[in-house]
Order: C-alpha cells, then sequence, then structure tokens
C-alpha cells in the first residue's frame, strides 16, 4: 500500500532531470545532416597543421559553404587522438601510423583522405657533438615524438642500415657501442633535453628542428626527406561514419585542404607570417622561425660543401617541407612493412596480420582526394610529379650513410 | 596598543627579511647558471631577464585575457566543488554509517590524479572549457569534503544535545549548529583546495583552450621562450597569493564570529 507521495514526485523528477541532463552531454553531434554539420578542426602546433590551418585562415573551407569555428589547438598527439575519437573534432591530421592503430588496434573506424604534408622532419643534435651520420649514433641517446610515428620508423631503418640496434630500456642502463636508446619525449621538451644533454639528439617535425638552430645553436644531422624522397608524416583523417553518410561535405573538405596545399607551396612566405604569432597566432611560433621552418633547404647552408653537410642528395630538389595530398599507394606498403619491423612500446601484433594492400582499400579513402586533385588542375600543379603516372610512384629511400 | 604596534613590526620585519633571502637566492643561482656559455638559452631564468619580461607581459593584453579565463576556470571548478563537496562532507561528519560506506571510495578515489580525469572528461563533457571545470573540481573536492567532515566532527557532542533539548529541529540544527561549528574547518579545505586547484590549473589548460595561464605556459615552452615562462610563474605566484590572502581575511572574519557565538 504505498502513498504516492510528494517526496516521491520529487525524487521521481530529479531523476528525470538528471538522466535527461547525463543524456544532454553525451549529445552525438554526427547525427545532424550534412548541412548543419560543423567543421570542428583539431590540430597541434606543428607545421604540419599548415594545410588545415590555411584553408582556415584563407576561407577556403567558408567558400565551399562550410561552417567552422577557429581551429583548436591541443599540445599533444594523445589528448588530439581522445578528442578526435570523442567527436570533439570531426578532421584533424595525424601522424601516418595513428589511424592504422586506431582502425585496426582499437577498432575505430576512421578513415585517411589525404596526405597532410611531405618531407619536414630532420634529425637534430648539437652544434659541438661529433655525430655527423647514422653510424656515430651507436651508444647514443635519442628521442622520437611517438612510437606510432613515421619519425621512430625511419631513425629504427636508418639505424639498422648503419649497423646498429634499436633499443628501448632505462636511460641509466648500460648501452652497448652498436645500441641506440630510443624514448618517447614531446617535442617542447626535446630542445631543453639536448641542450641539458640528458639525450643526443632527437627526430622531430618542423619547426622544432628550426627552433633549436636559431635558439640554441643546434645542427641538423639530416633532413627525413632527404632520406626518403618526399616521404608522407601526417594524413588528413575523419571518422568513417561521417564520410559515408555525408560524402558532400568531406568532398568540399578534401577540396579546400587541397587548395591549401596548392597555395602553400607557391606562397611560403605568406604561410609563414599568417600563422605566426604575429598574425593570427594560429601557431605560438614568431614568424622568423616559421619562415626558416618552411623555407630554409638552401645548399648553400646544408649542402655538401657545407660544414653541416646535411643535404646529400641534392639533385632530388626538394624543399625543406612539401605539401602534396595524394596518399600513393607504394609509401603505404613501405610504411606498413617498415612497421612491422619498428620496436615500439605496446603491443604492435596486430600489425602481422595486416596487408599492404588490403589496408590500401580499407583505410585510405582516395576518391575525395583524386576528385580534388583533378578539379584544381591535375597532379601536375603540385612538386614533384612523374607526370607519364600521376597516381604512382617508385619510392626512393637511400640513407647514403 | 603598544604590544599590537611591536608585534607589527616584527611582523614586517621577518616577512621582508624572508623575501630578500629569497630573491638573494634567485640572483645567486642566476648568475651560477649564466657562468656556463652552454647554458645561455636559458639565460632567461635570470632575475633581470626575467624582470624585464615581467613588465612587458603587464602592458600586453594577451595576459591579462589570460588571467581573466583562468580565475573563472578556477572560479566554476572551485564553486562545483563547494557545492557538492560541503553537503557530502557534512553528510559524512554527522552520520557514522555514511562515513564508514565512503571512506574507501573517497581514500581510492582521491589518489587519482586529476590528469588521469583527461580522456574522461574529453568524453563525457560537450567542451574542452567544462571538461577543465570537471578536472579542478575532481581535484578540489576531496579536501573540502575531508574537511567539512572533519569540522563537524569536532563538534561538541553536548552543544547538539544542548540545542535538541531546547526543541530545534532538523533544519535549525544544521543551518545553526552544525553548519558554524564547521566553518573554519570549512575554510581551510577551502584554502587547500584553491592551493590545489591553481596548480593543476596549468597542466589541465594543455586541453583545446585558446587562452589562458597554463596556455601561456605552454606557448612559452613550445618557443624556448624561458623569461616569458619565468615572468609568468611569478604572475602565477602572485595570484595565488592574493586569492589565499583573501581566503585567510574571509578565515579571520568566521573565526572571530565563531568565537562570538561560543564565548
Amino acid at each position: 500500500m504505498n502513498k504516492y507521495t510528494r517526496r516521491d514526485f520529487i525524487r521521481t523528477t530529479s531523476k528525470m532531470i538528471g538522466v535527461a541532463g547525463a543524456g544532454s552531454a553525451f549529445y552525438i553531434p554526427e547525427l545532424l545532416s550534412a548541412e548543419q554539420q560543423t567543421l570542428r578542426i583539431g590540430y597541434l602546433p606543428i607545421i604540419d597543421s599548415a594545410p588545415l590551418l590555411i584553408a582556415y585562415a584563407n576561407g577556403y573551407f567558408q567558400d565551399e559553404g562550410l561552417k567552422l569555428a577557429r581551429p583548436r589547438m591541443i599540445r599533444s598527439w594523445s589528448t588530439l587522438s581522445e578528442s578526435f575519437m570523442a567527436n570533439k573534432f570531426n578532421l584533424v591530421h595525424l601522424l601516418f601510423p595513428i589511424p592504422l592503430w586506431m582502425r585496426y588496434q582499437n577498432r575505430i573506424p576512421v578513415k585517411i583522405l589525404a596526405w597532410d604534408h611531405t618531407n619536414g622532419s630532420a634529425i637534430t643534435v648539437r652544434a659541438d657533438s661529433e655525430i655527423h651520420g647514422f653510424s656515430d649514433l651507436g651508444g647514443k641517446q635519442i628521442a622520437v615524438p611517438y612510437w606510432y610515428s613515421m619519425h621512430n620508423t625511419i631513425i629504427q631503418m636508418g639505424l639498422r642500415k648503419a649497423g646498429l640496434t634499436p633499443v628501448i630500456q632505462p636511460q641509466n642502463k648500460r648501452l652497448e657501442k652498436n645500441q641506440v636508446n630510443l624514448f618517447v619525449l614531446s617535442p617542447p621538451q626535446m630542445a631543453p633535453a639536448l641542450l641539458g644533454k640528458k639525450i643526443d639528439g632527437y627526430i622531430v617535425a618542423e619547426p622544432f628542428n628550426a627552433l633549436a638552430e636559431l635558439k640554441i645553436k643546434a645542427r641538423i644531422m639530416r633532413f627525413v626527406g632527404d632520406i626518403w624522397k618526399n616521404h608522407p608524416c601526417c594524413v588528413v583523417v575523419m571518422k568513417e561514419a561521417l564520410v559515408k553518410k555525408s560524402p558532400v561535405f568531406t568532398a568540399k573538405v578534401v577540396h579546400a585542404v587541397a587548395r591549401a596545399q596548392l597555395w602553400i607551396n607557391h606562397n611560403r612566405e605568406k604561410t609563414a607570417k599568417i600563422l605566426s604569432r604575429e598574425e593570427t597566432r594560429l601557431l605560438p611560433q614568431s614568424y622568423r622561425i616559421l619562415h626558416h621552418a618552411l623555407n630554409e633547404y638552401s645548399t648553400d647552408m646544408y649542402g655538401i660543401d657545407s660544414p653541416i653537410h646535411a643535404i646529400r642528395h641534392p639533385e632530388w630538389k626538394l624543399n625543406r617541407v612539401d605539401f602534396q595530398p595524394y596518399p600513393y599507394p607504394s609509401a603505404t606498403h613501405v610504411i606498413l612493412n617498415e612497421m612491422k619491423k619498428t620496436l615500439v612500446e605496446g603491443n604492435s601484433q596486430f600489425l602481422n596480420q595486416l596487408d599492404p594492400t588490403f589496408i590500401e582499400k580499407d583505410l585510405i579513402e582516395k576518391r575525395f582526394v583524386k576528385e580534388a586533385i583533378n578539379n584544381l588542375g591535375g597532379m601536375s600543379k603540385f612538386p614533384h610529379m612523374d607526370l607519364t603516372s600521376p597516381w604512382e610512384r617508385e619510392e626512393i629511400i637511400d640513407f647514403a650513410i | 596598543m603598544n604590544q599590537k604596534k611591536i608585534l607589527f613590526q616584527q611582523k614586517l620585519f621577518y616577512s621582508t627579511a624572508g623575501c630578500l633571502i629569497f630573491l638573494a637566492i634567485w640572483v645567486i643561482l642566476g648568475y651560477i647558471l649564466l657562468k656556463y656559455p652552454d647554458y645561455s638559452q636559458f639565460y632567461g631564468f635570470h632575475p633581470l631577464a626575467t624582470i624585464k619580461a615581467f613588465y612587458h607581459l603587464l602592458y600586453s593584453p594577451h595576459f591579462w585575457d589570460a588571467v581573466i579565463a583562468s580565475l573563472r576556470r578556477v572560479f566554476f571548478g572551485l564553486s562545483f566543488a563547494f557545492i557538492v563537496g560541503v553537503p557530502v562532507g557534512l553528510l559524512i561528519g554527522y552520520y557514522d554509517s555514511i562515513w564508514m560506506m565512503t571512506n574507501i571510495p573517497i581514500q581510492f578515489l582521491r589518489m587519482i590524479s586529476p590528469l588521469s580525469w583527461m580522456p574522461i572528461a574529453i568524453l563525457i563533457l560537450p567542451s574542452f572549457e567544462k571538461a577543465i571545470y570537471f578536472l579542478i573540481t575532481m581535484a578540489c573536492i576531496w579536501p573540502i569534503i575531508l574537511s567539512t567532515a572533519q569540522g563537524v566532527n569536532r563538534m561538541n557532542p553536548q552543544i547538539l544535545a544542548m540545542a535538541k533539548n531546547q526543541g530545534a529541529n532538523d533544519i535549525q540544527l544544521v543551518f545553526k549548529v552544525v553548519l558554524p561549528t564547521a566553518v573554519p574547518s570549512i575554510i581551510v579545505g577551502l584554502r587547500m583546495a584553491l592551493g590545489i586547484s591553481w596548480i593543476i590549473l596549468v597542466p589541465a589548460e594543455f586541453l583545446g583552450i585558446s587562452s589562458g595561464l597554463g596556455y601561456s605556459i605552454n606557448d612559452a615552452r613550445d618557443t624556448l621562450e624561458y623569461d616569458r615562462l619565468l615572468a609568468l610563474v611569478i604572475a602565477i605566484g602572485f595570484i595565488g597569493l592574493f586569492l589565499d590572502t583573501s581566503v585567510r581575511l574571509l578565515e579571520k572574519q568566521s573565526d572571530l564570529r565563531y568565537i562570538m557565538r561560543i564565548g
């Protein structure tokens, strides 16, 4: 015999309000239709984010009729990945291996829509150190920005090529002369660690090499692009559900990004100026540093006759960073095969079950980027394209040790 | 009157001496650092460079935006912690059964570094700003709960019996006897929570917001500008000192009222 008292009424209503309140916190924006979809961009304060930022700053997204707010700066790959997975962002740039991990290890369906940029990374050492090449790295401590990164993969390729063994162990443990110890440091910590002699070198994306050169008089050992010609580093990623549900939205996004990449290639100084802290503050660095990070690749400074000797393939005629969107299948093959051999912390067993050809079709969505490139005038507009076969290329990797 | 004057003079003397000694140590350390040319990049940590950077900071509008943004976050985070923490603390302090039920879960939860809550915060809160409020609340709520509970515990049970004897009902008991007794402890908890909130503000602002003191510090780190970094640290120190002093004035007020009520 239960009397429905006022107390019960209050209890029930407050429970309902509580549930409704909690429910609204799980608000899933993906359920909106494509026209109402707002573009939410997340990025890290590195040069890699330039295409997304310039597409915003120059109004390319807006030209396509897309609604968006100012892109949000996140300080670490983990937080950016978590926020992307939690749908705080629907467009991000990520290191190539991260979406691979997301899709095949964590079973989160994401799609790579285009390459974000090529080159733009380097190995930096102290100016007074005796390290001039991979073979000098024996017995040294080297920092990488993230285990699941091109940087980690490529440096291990180089170490093995020089006959050295990469290891992951505590810094104070004894290191043999043919071993190289790797560990993760966040990019802003790398320059101070190098200066304080806590590490002997690091491999990272710009502008942290330029920053070290200009501020602590560090020296570039090698540019990564000079080893693997036009290698990919970051990629443009969206959730598969969004791509499938809103193909028009996706096409507009990819088109704007490709247009931005084209513009940056021809307006490098302006790019540095726009993104710097003196103008939009989308990147916290000053114009001087961004300019150096985007453009300083002269043979006078780095070429064969210079003391730094960081560029060993001047005939490749690269830039310090290049921007082109097409995700060449051959590169995917190389990356996946090399990642299987790369030492990381964490379980990478699932990589062994992956087939590059399968990944090509399953992870990477090429139709939007192909359409965007054709709309912009074809692959000939972008640098280093082989006009006879624009959609394919041969991977050229030469460590020149 | 004379005694008060002497006490005040003593206080002035010792606190000035303390600050001067602190400054001297800093200058000496800076001088030692400068002797190594390798560490020239860290010249920014030297007092002179820092003071110069501090001066520039005060004139930059970005800095004041950052102060307001960070204060706002601390305000909301602390307020939520207070609004939830005090009632919970009262319940825990008053009812033994509730204390026994919640003791272990609370001890467990409070040991979790607030920054480990980051992925959860990102997942369940609708915006980064609110995620930061959540992180601050998760850090600050424990000292408030525990000190409130302690404040209630400390209460003389005879006073409670006396009040009940005189016919006080539940509401009157809580607001006129229990709460005023617990206020000094609550304020102590508030001071601790304030300190904690200020400390985790910097790493909490790692999330996707676009201004704040922690944000500015991260910018300074990203660009290797250590003079600006240290200037920001000093600014944060001053603001924290100011906030803490304000809460302590509140404490003195409430102590006075408490004494007057009992005496």
